[in-house]
């Protein structure tokens, strides 16, 4: 039995066992590894599915206006809050560091409202060799940004608490995922399938169901030469 | 038609087919094994009401064919069964207007630990994975269904079955931050 279908076996039944799959995994730790891991996720997929998931209707959303200015009020007075809470929870990571500078260097990045067409979004993704099946979201920001010497895709998707700024971060890689805060500003880094993905929200936005949608909606594809930095001004 | 009120399928079975006895033991497996289905439902569905549709007409046609199932002991899974195919044959016919989940949203969890929060964006990338993986990843987990039994349920060879299984997972696996396996499987595109 080969790595490739010793992982099949254990990433399609994490639960499974076989003879050929005792013996390759005792020869095997990277496979030993895998399936530990796996059999983890797997005790948190079956805890997840036990709870069924309850989908609000847009149209449900969209009954309650008076709902609605309370509940912006109390967002207003929970991002008072978080920003000073937050102040003190400055990130020691170099890398949120630097996303947490780029937003501020474009703050009207979160000042947009247009949706962006195909073509720009295409434009700003195509550096980074990346595809985004976004056709229903609502990008309303995307540029291709020099960021740690090399081209990303800086895109601003519209939610339902505001603003969310996502960058993917080929070249960057991360181990495991990690959220950081800074300048009332809250944001994950979540390993992508080459890099990272980094997202950005002022106060509590859904940073963690952006960042896990983003890596489900995106393909990557073979990285084209990048093209020359830009120049100083 | 969607219901307005959950319905047990004991009262629409009365209803329905003239009033069976609720105290037949049939119908009370039926009743007990509700919770299970309808959670099986949502999962396939995403949504509540419509999977309170499917269970209600699963449980009739179920006890229409009641006289098939001759060991009560295999009715949860031969009833996950017709739920699946009652929502796949509901989607045929209908061409349901689906819940776009990127204007959708999960109600918020009511723990916000830790836990809870991993807990809340698996669940959510659960949901977003593609009907094609995400309906094995259920039959298997909530439906205790083997490899063999889903590939003969969608019509699929076993190394279908498996190669689905594993893209789920590993989508979900690079989701809780751990890095995704090579997808070095052959019998299908990768979506």
């Amino acid at each position: 039995m080969t790595c490739d279908e010793a992982r099949l076996l254990i990433g399609a039944d994490p639960a499974t066992s076989t003879p050929e799959l005792e013996e390759h995994v005792r020869g095997c730790p990277a496979c030993a590894r895998f399936r530990t891991e796996m059999r983890s996720l797997d005790a948190d997929i079956h805890r997840a599915m036990q709870e069924p998931p309850q989908v609000v209707r847009p149209a449900a959303r969209a009954m309650a206006p008076a709902w609605r200015q309370w509940a912006m009020a109390a967002g207003a007075a929970l991002a008072t809050f978080l920003v000073l809470s937050l102040w003190v929870l400055r990130p020691s990571d170099t890398l949120a560091q630097d996303v947490v500078r780029h937003v501020q260097g474009e703050p009207e990045s979160w000042m947009a409202t247009r949706q962006v067409s195909a073509g720009e979004l295409q434009s700003a993704l195509q550096n980074a060799g990346v595809a985004l099946n976004v056709t229903s979201d609502q990008v309303v920001y995307a540029q291709s940004c020099w960021f740690r010497g090399h081209y990303v895709p800086h895109l601003v998707v519209q939610t339902a608490q505001g603003p969310v700024t996502v960058m993917i971060l080929r070249h960057d890689r991360v181990r495991s995922r990690r959220n950081f805060s800074e300048d009332g500003m809250s944001g994950i880094i979540v390993p992508a399938e080459h890099g990272s993905i980094a997202v950005l929200a002022r106060d509590n936005g859904a940073v963690a169901q952006v960042a896990a949608q983003m890596n489900q909606d995106m393909r990557w594809m073979p990285e084209p030469a990048q093209p020359p930095p830009p120049s100083p001004h | 038609m969607r219901n307005t009120e959950p319905q047990s399928p004991v009262s629409s079975i009365s209803e329905r087919l003239r009033a069976p006895d609720p105290r037949d033991p049939t119908t009370q497996l039926f009743e007990s094994l509700r919770p299970d289905l309808l959670r099986f439902a949502q999962w396939l569905a995403r949504d509540r009401a419509l999977a309170e549709d499917i269970v209600q007409e699963a449980l009739l046609r179920a006890w229409r064919s009641r006289d098939a199932l001759k060991d009560p002991g295999a009715a949860r899974p031969w009833l996950l069964t017709i739920v699946r195919r009652e929502h796949a044959r509901l989607y045929e016919r209908k061409r349901l207007e689906l819940v776009s989940l990127d204007e959708a949203g999960e109600l918020p969890a009511t723990a916000s630990t830790d836990t809870g929060d991993d807990l809340f964006a698996l669940r959510h990338a659960i949901m977003r994975l593609p009907i094609e993986y995400r309906e094995p990843l259920v039959l298997q987990v909530l439906g205790g269904f083997s490899t063999e039994e889903i590939a003969r349920e969608l019509s699929l060879t076993p190394t279908a079955v498996l190669t689905r299984l594993f893209r789920a997972r590993n989508k979900l696996r690079a989701l809780c931050g751990m890095a995704p396996a090579p997808d070095t499987t052959a019998g299908e595109r990768p979506a």
